[in-house]
């Protein structure tokens, strides 16, 4: 005969209850967030367009040199968030030019959101038309210089 | 494709490293030194890399490539040297398992798998991220990656609406991959942000799982997963998880006893974000006070990143405006604004309870277990010095906005969602160092019975 001492863990209620709502809370608030994350990024696809940029500048980054300090013209109204995201957007995809909002540059990057006579928009900031590439982008040439 | 090859050999040199020089593999239970080796090493191995490809940049800029060679040298070596090593023995395990641990690791990979779920419609829908990354980020690292005598426009004060003075952790280690792919894909910063949220659930669970209670640390792995505004910012791709994986790190770390990993994590804080600068330096000031012993080997780690962003700051991009620098000029009327101490008071409680996600708020889980479990008071050091860091990087932050010279209304709208997600990891180590382990709160019944012994005739 032997003495078999078997010892019996147990757990009190309210830690067991504790860890399974505690898990229970996590798991809602994952599904919470699935909802969440699948619609926002259907609603919000790409809202400042940076994926067509590349498409949008294409030819002209195979015009300017990449070392290339350019300055800066735009008919978005300054300051709003179109014309910030428009800036911004730019500078991504011609990286590693830089862009300067200025027009005093020898290369000035026009950037437009409506059509317009871009020549005749270049003349009142004393800018020459070099090449207009489409989809309001346009290579000026600073007279001055 | 090669370039996630080269973002796995950032994340494989790094666990080699943590394995080699930091004694992870001999944390208990097994799985938590893997998780802890995954998520450390993913943090050291992105970080050291990113700073390596910048130094080779600088130094020899007609070769960036050199660092990767490097890489793989310091790889091989390594990976040679933990061959010849023999494991040390197994450090003391934490108590016995809770039954349900099983159900708990099911339920962490449930969830984790759900919220990349939810992640990967961002890869179609906003492969580029969000305004941040590439207006700031990915356009610094697009000048990195063009190299030569073009990187240095990552920090030129030409660059007004992009923050030049922006430490460079993400944006060197996105150029770095780019440039050793030759190719710039969107998969890139968008495997380094999911890399980041992975290592910080993975670091925080492994890292409780052994220094406390197995329980407690997939309880805070779920906890963080079913953080929505920690997961939604992945999708963003800006440095706010990889700043809240360094500080979550550093922290964890410091609990394990591992200063020197801790210290250097905390430094990739400062060379990640500005406000890991802020954290740095709380960190080292509630370890002098709580963790003395730890401190020579905490600042000895702390050098590596904090090198790498004074010299930055300091020689790279000095000029370039800093918050500090432009918001001395009216530092003493903001300060004396009752009205902005209102403003920011009501913004911070409005940040936390829009945390929520529907109607679940990530606050609940801990205060149920805190209700469940209670606090123990055995670790006050710990709870102290975790809650001290978690204080005053609130504290610090909420002086931030006092003082800044943008308009404050729009700072909090653009940022204060953003500074609550990397404080919230810091928080729930807080909470997670005073709770009480399921596992004590065992009771163990011995029951004596009698038995025929058996014996072979």
């Amino acid at each position: 005969m032997a003495k078999v001492e078997t010892p019996q863990i147990e757990y009190p209620l309210v830690t067991r209850a504790g860890v399974i709502l505690a898990a229970a809370l996590t798991l809602w608030g994952v599904v919470e967030y699935f909802g969440f994350e699948s619609s926002y990024q259907q609603e919000y696809r790409d809202p400042y367009l940076i994926g067509a940029q590349s498409a949008k500048f294409g030819t002209f980054r195979e015009t300017v040199a990449p070392n290339a300090v350019l300055g800066y013209l735009t008919d978005a109204e300054p300051g709003s968030v179109a014309s910030d995201a428009m800036f911004l957007a730019a500078q991504y995809a011609l990286a590693p030019r830089l862009l300067e909002k200025r027009t005093d540059s020898l290369q000035i990057l026009g950037n437009f959101i409506r059509p317009a006579d871009f020549a005749a928009v270049g003349r009142q900031h004393n800018l020459s038309l070099e090449r207009d590439f489409g989809n309001g982008v346009v290579l000026y040439r600073s007279e001055s210089h | 494709m090669a370039g996630l090859f080269a973002v796995l050999l950032a994340v494989v040199l790094g666990c080699a490293l943590v394995s080699r020089f930091a004694n992870l593999t001999n944390l208990q239970p097994r799985w938590a030194a893997a998780l802890v080796i995954f998520g450390a090493g993913a943090g050291v191995g992105i970080g050291l890399t990113s700073i390596l490809f910048l130094l080779v940049l600088l130094l020899i800029p007609g070769l960036p490539g050199l660092a990767l060679w490097v890489e793989i040298g310091a790889l091989g070596w390594i990976s040679y040297d933990l061959s010849r090593r023999r494991s040390s023995a197994p450090t003391a395990q934490p108590p016995g398992s809770l039954p349900g641990n099983l159900a708990l690791m099911a339920a962490l990979a449930l969830a984790l798998s759900l919220v990349i779920g939810a992640i990967s419609g961002s890869w179609d829908a906003n492969p580029q991220g969000n305004w941040d990354a590439w207006a700031i980020w990915n356009l610094r690292a697009r000048f990195l990656a063009a190299g030569g005598s073009l990187a240095p426009r990552a920090w030129s004060p030409l660059l007004t609406s992009t923050h030049p003075e922006y430490p460079l952790l993400t944006s060197a280690f996105v150029a770095r991959t780019w440039t050793y792919s030759h190719s710039m894909s969107a998969a890139v910063p968008i495997a380094l942000s999911c890399l980041f949220f992975l290592a910080l659930v993975s670091l925080a669970t492994g890292g409780v799982a052994a220094w406390r209670s197995r329980s407690l640390g997939l309880l805070l792995g779920l906890s963080l997963v079913a953080t929505s505004t920690l997961a939604h910012a992945v999708t963003d791709q800006y440095a706010d998880i990889p700043v809240a994986f360094y500080f979550a790190g550093a922290l964890v770390m410091t609990l394990l006893e591992r200063p020197a990993l801790a210290g250097l994590l905390a430094g990739l804080a400062a060379w990640t974000k500005d406000e890991g600068l802020l954290f740095a330096v709380i960190f080292l000031a509630a370890a002098a006070v709580f963790k003395r012993p730890q401190l020579p080997r905490l600042l000895a780690g702390v050098a590596v990143g904090g090198s790498a962003v004074v010299f930055f700051k300091a020689i790279l991009a000095r000029g370039t405006a800093s918050l500090l620098s432009s918001s001395r000029p009216a530092l003493a009327q903001h300060l004396s604004e009752p009205a902005r101490y209102h403003q920011v008071f009501n913004a911070m409680g409005s940040g936390f309870i829009n945390m929520a996600s529907g109607w679940y708020h990530p606050i609940l889980p801990a205060l149920v277990l805190a209700i469940a479990l209670r606090f123990e008071i055995q670790r006050r050091r710990d709870v102290l010095f975790c809650s001290l860091v978690a204080m005053l990087l609130l504290v610090g932050y909420f002086f931030v906005y006092i003082v800044t010279p943008n308009d404050l209304t729009w700072q909090l709208q653009t940022s204060l969602s953003r500074l609550y997600l990397q404080f919230w990891p810091v928080l729930l180590l807080a909470i997670w160092t005073a709770l009480r382990a399921p596992e004590s709160t065992a009771i163990i019944q011995v029951q004596v019975s009698k038995s025929r012994k058996k014996t072979k005739s």
